[in-house]
């Protein structure tokens, strides 16, 4: 992908958009923006509110949600498929003729939640059946009814389509949360080892997750990286100095650095998640901006599958290196009381995965929007953290590296290494053609 | 009451192991007929009141209805459970989510707080096991909530309760009711009156509360146990309740440590002997168990979670083939082995066909051993259920020093199982104050024996959505003799009291 200066592009988009035959609705039928977007609010809870969906789980939902919408929208509008572009995507049925747009999306994204979230709680269900049944009707108000027959039936036929295409990535079934009931360590000093009490923790999370089948990296698995300091418990060594830094640093904190370590935790359960909160970014620039639908669209789908890819070559690489954490080694040499400020993720620790995912994620989301997109992020509002704002995405990334460092949870050599890891994603999904 | 003759036999044991007792379902021979039922409004709740409402020493069994009626069950058991259920009673009501007896007036006659998804109420036991609703009497301003948990403490010089009812969502917000978490209440009041209530904010979808001296200064706090799954910004709570002053929260300053559980139910007991309580704080797949990290009089309220150490994460199922993890809502220890170790029981039920949680979870049953360690002895002890668990009581239902069990269902029968032994050596302690807090809520109630001190803190309120309001119950092993004082809420200490083994004894100030 070409990147592009945002107002100008956006511009000319808006105008090809309105020129486009477009049924006549009532005055207040939301439109496909406002459908996307009240959908992806409920999706961000439900990726909170959904026990399986450990970061790597909430990518992939985010890729398959956005590919599904793209879809819908390249076939309402005439644009170019991710079909034969994304691994494993064959070509997608084709619409019958005239559809409404707000339907269309709305009975996508219905189709596609309820199957992507089918294990989501009970309040994750009513949820899912009030926005389906609410919006469903407003989107229908007035409208045509073979029309909004045939829209509908697109929507389900495309979601039905990117479901199948999505049970074959090897992703689909996640067992005990993510955790296998069995699991050999490594038995190296440098081997991770569990670092909670945790009893669910005591073996990693999501160990095969590297095998899933990726969106736009193709081969054998590229984006690969540099390795870490040799391991060495020396205290000359590099190794050792990396620990140092991040047991220094934990331990003279400022506010500031302790509020960006918070900002960026983004732990399951507790938050969209790290993709979750990139998606957040991007909704929130959305509705400032009014972001056609097409661009929203395609911002969804390459934002959504750069994060899954991110992900998958992340979480290949973490097992290969299987390096312990922060938390295993300063205790273990520095000193046995040592507490960081986060808790630590439950798996290995080499490369970060908020790095490598916000790599990925702001060199996609600068090649939609620009390097010099300013934006405020709100994510974390209603959990009484407060907005903070990025000159570029580019520094929202370089934030969420560094926040690893501040918890005490990563190296330095995760970090840097990671968001370099994620710009070599980005780079595939950058590639893909769409608008 | 029947009192059978002291025994210590010897049961089957774990190996080198305490004593398994052995518990017979009686469910259907005793007339225990009764169901929670509802759906996503009773998703939580379907607690019990074990209480003595007849005055003939056998404990009453009050079970929250949901969508069905509320029951009270009256004990007619002798050797082997029997229970009626009451027919007008004046507990008999819809959108009951569970209860916890007290005494509010002091009149000797145990009342009921009845939680509701709707208007709590206040009723009043008349004797004989008959009930009216004092609400308005008592001046109580009942809020229209989805009401989850309550508990009771009387603040030091009052004359009146201090009540703080939980709360968990606005059941209004359908797409988006994450967030959106309802108040929790704190009702003081004087001259037999309840002013209106305090609102604790922030409020997190509160599952279960508990007034707890946690550091034994005299004054109890409010534990608060939260759910995850609603709030936002939310944690795990503990807040001052201190007489005549605004409640305000321990803050991080004060040594508070943020905890984000699914908290579903608060258990508490001296486990160690220490002189300070644990807390045992129920969630889905790994549960807490919380020791004081730094006991003293300079404590400050943090904790370490011992649950792996000492065997009791019950994150997962350890029997059937469902491997899931688990659910777990009441909890509450009592010594069902009468060894002298406080044992655990647990309460487990899948929320509502959600799949990345067991399905068939069984109850658990710890045994707690010497060295403060637990075992597992659920599916041993007969008590392995697997139907959606909620509320629950661990009480001796037919007075023979045995601690049995009840559970109550969502959307299933209810359940109760007599524990058969062995028997082993037991006492009960009844302590009794006159004028308010006749129950003494908030006494510490030791018995010494050998070199070994058991303590209990009298409580109303924790667990999930009930609660049993019995004499302590006290298993005391191997031993032949024993006393037991009592520190009344005021901190003043009764003398030692030689007990009489197999009995309730009560200690009066």
């Amino acid at each position: 992908m070409e990147p592009f200066h945002l107002n100008r592009r956006f511009l000319l988009l808006a105008g090809v958009a309105l020129a486009l035959p477009v049924p006549a609705f009532a005055a207040d039928r939301p439109s496909p923006e406002v459908v996307v977007l009240q959908w992806y609010r409920l999706i961000l809870e439900l990726i909170r509110h959904t026990a399986t969906y450990s970061p790597p789980v909430a990518s992939r939902a985010f890729a398959y949600l956005g590919v599904a919408l793209w879809e819908a929208v390249a076939q309402s509008r005439g644009l170019t498929s991710l079909a034969g572009q994304a691994n494993g995507l064959a070509p997608l049925p084709q619409l019958p003729g005239a559809v409404d747009e707000a339907v269309l999306v709305h009975a996508t994204l219905s189709a596609a939640t309820a199957t992507l979230f089918a294990n989501t709680g009970p309040t994750g269900q009513r949820a899912m059946t009030a926005m389906t049944e609410k919006l469903g009707a407003k989107v229908t108000e007035g409208l045509d009814a073979v029309l909004t027959a045939d829209s509908s039936a697109q929507g389900a036929a495309i979601a039905t389509h990117i479901l199948a295409w999505a049970e074959t990535d090897g992703g689909a079934k996640v067992e005990n949360l993510g955790f296998p009931m069995n699991y050999t360590l490594g038995g190296k000093p440098q081997s991770w080892v569990p670092t909670s009490a945790v009893r669910l923790q005591q073996t990693p999370l999501l160990p095969g997750w590297g095998d899933v089948r990726p969106f736009a990296l193709t081969g054998d698995l590229p984006c690969g990286l540099d390795p870490h300091p040799d391991y060495s418990e020396d205290p000359a060594s590099a190794f050792y100095a990396e620990a140092v830094e991040v047991y220094e640093t934990t331990k003279t904190l400022t506010d500031e650095q302790k509020l960006i370590a918070r900002f960026w935790s983004d732990d399951p359960m507790l938050s969209p998640t790290p993709p979750g909160h990139w998606i957040s970014i991007l909704s929130e620039i959305a509705a400032r901006d009014a972001l056609p639908l097409d661009q929203l669209a395609d911002a969804l789908a390459r934002l959504g599958m750069a994060v899954a890819d991110a992900f998958i070559v992340c979480w290949r690489v973490k097992f290969e290196y299987d390096l312990l954490r922060p938390i295993t080694y300063i205790r273990r040499l520095i000193d046995p009381k040592w507490e960081p400020l986060l808790n630590t993720p439950p798996f290995p620790e080499y490369p970060s995965g908020h790095s490598s995912q916000s790599g990925a994620a702001y060199a996609v989301l600068e090649a939609i929007f620009g390097s010099d997109f300013a934006f405020n992020d709100a994510t974390h509002e209603a959990d009484g953290l407060p907005v903070r704002s990025f000159p570029s995405f580019k520094a929202a990334a370089e934030e969420a590296a560094i926040s690893r460092l501040y918890g005490g949870i990563h190296f330095r050599a995760a970090i840097d290494n990671g968001i370099a890891q994620g710009e070599c994603v980005a780079d595939f999904i950058n590639r893909m053609k769409t608008l | 009451m029947k009192r059978l003759a002291l025994l210590f036999l010897a049961g089957p044991a774990l190996a080198d192991g305490p004593a398994v007792p052995q518990f017979v379902e009686e469910t259907e021979a005793a007339g225990f007929a009764h169901s929670f039922t509802g759906d996503w409004e009773f998703v939580v709740g379907g607690g019990a009141a074990v209480f003595d409402c007849s005055g003939d020493g056998l404990p009453e069994v009050f079970m929250a209805g949901g969508t069905s009626s509320s029951a009270l069950f009256l004990n007619e058991s002798s050797e082997t459970l029997a229970f009626r259920k009451a027919g007008s009673s004046g507990l008999e009501m819809d959108m009951v989510s569970g209860a916890y007896p007290v005494d509010i007036d002091a009149d000797g006659v145990t009342d009921l707080a009845v939680l509701r998804v709707g208007e709590a109420r206040l009723m009043r036991g008349l004797g004989d096991c008959k009930f009216s609703d004092a609400s308005a009497d008592w001046g109580f301003d009942a809020h229209d909530l989805w009401h989850t948990a309550f508990a009771a403490t009387w603040e030091k010089g009052a004359d009146w309760p201090t009540l703080a009812f939980g709360s968990y969502i606005d059941r209004a917000q359908e797409e988006f009711p994450w967030g959106n978490c309802t108040e929790n209440l704190l009702y003081r009041g004087a001259a037999r009156k309840f002013a209106p209530p305090l609102s604790l904010n922030p409020s997190f979808c509160t599952l279960s509360l508990l007034f707890t001296d946690w550091n034994r200064s005299g004054t109890p706090a409010l534990r608060v146990s939260n759910d995850r799954e609603y709030y936002k910004g939310g944690q795990e709570q503990l807040w001052h309740i201190d007489p005549e002053a605004e409640p305000h929260l321990y803050t991080e300053a004060e040594g508070w440590k943020r905890l984000r559980i699914w908290g579903m139910g608060i258990a508490s007991r001296d486990l160690n002997g220490d002189g300070y309580p644990e807390y045992f704080l129920t969630s889905m797949a790994d549960n807490k168990l919380q020791f004081l990290a730094t006991p003293g009089s300079e404590a400050k309220p943090q904790y370490a979670d011992e649950a792996f150490k000492r065997g009791v994460t019950a994150h997962q199922p350890y029997t059937g083939d469902d491997l899931r993890p688990s659910t777990a809502w009441h909890a509450q220890f009592e010594d069902v082995n009468n060894d002298g170790f406080a044992d655990l029981f647990i309460v487990k039920g899948n929320v509502w066909a959600m799949p990345d949680f067991a399905e068939a979870d069984p109850n658990n049953l710890f045994l707690g051993q010497e060295d403060g360690t637990f075992v597992e002895a659920g599916d041993k002890a007969g008590v392995a259920s697997m139907l959606q668990g909620r509320g629950g009581a661990l009480a001796d239902l037919n007075g023979d020093g045995l601690v049995d069990m009840l559970v109550v269902n969502r959307n299933g029968p209810a359940q109760v199982w007599r524990n058969a032994g062995p028997v082993g050596t037991w006492v009960a302690i009844k302590p009794q104050m006159q004028g308010a807090n006749r129950d003494a809520v908030n006494a510490w109630v030791e018995v010494r024996s050998g070199d070994r001190t058991q303590r209990q803190e009298v409580l109303v309120g924790g667990g999930h959505a009930g609660g049993v309001l019995l004499p302590l119950h006290f298993g005391l092993g191997p031993a032949e003799a024993a006393e037991a004082r009592v520190i009344w809420p005021d901190g003043e200490a009764s003398d030692w009291v030689k007990l009489i083994l197999g009995q309730i004894n009560m200690v009066e100030r």
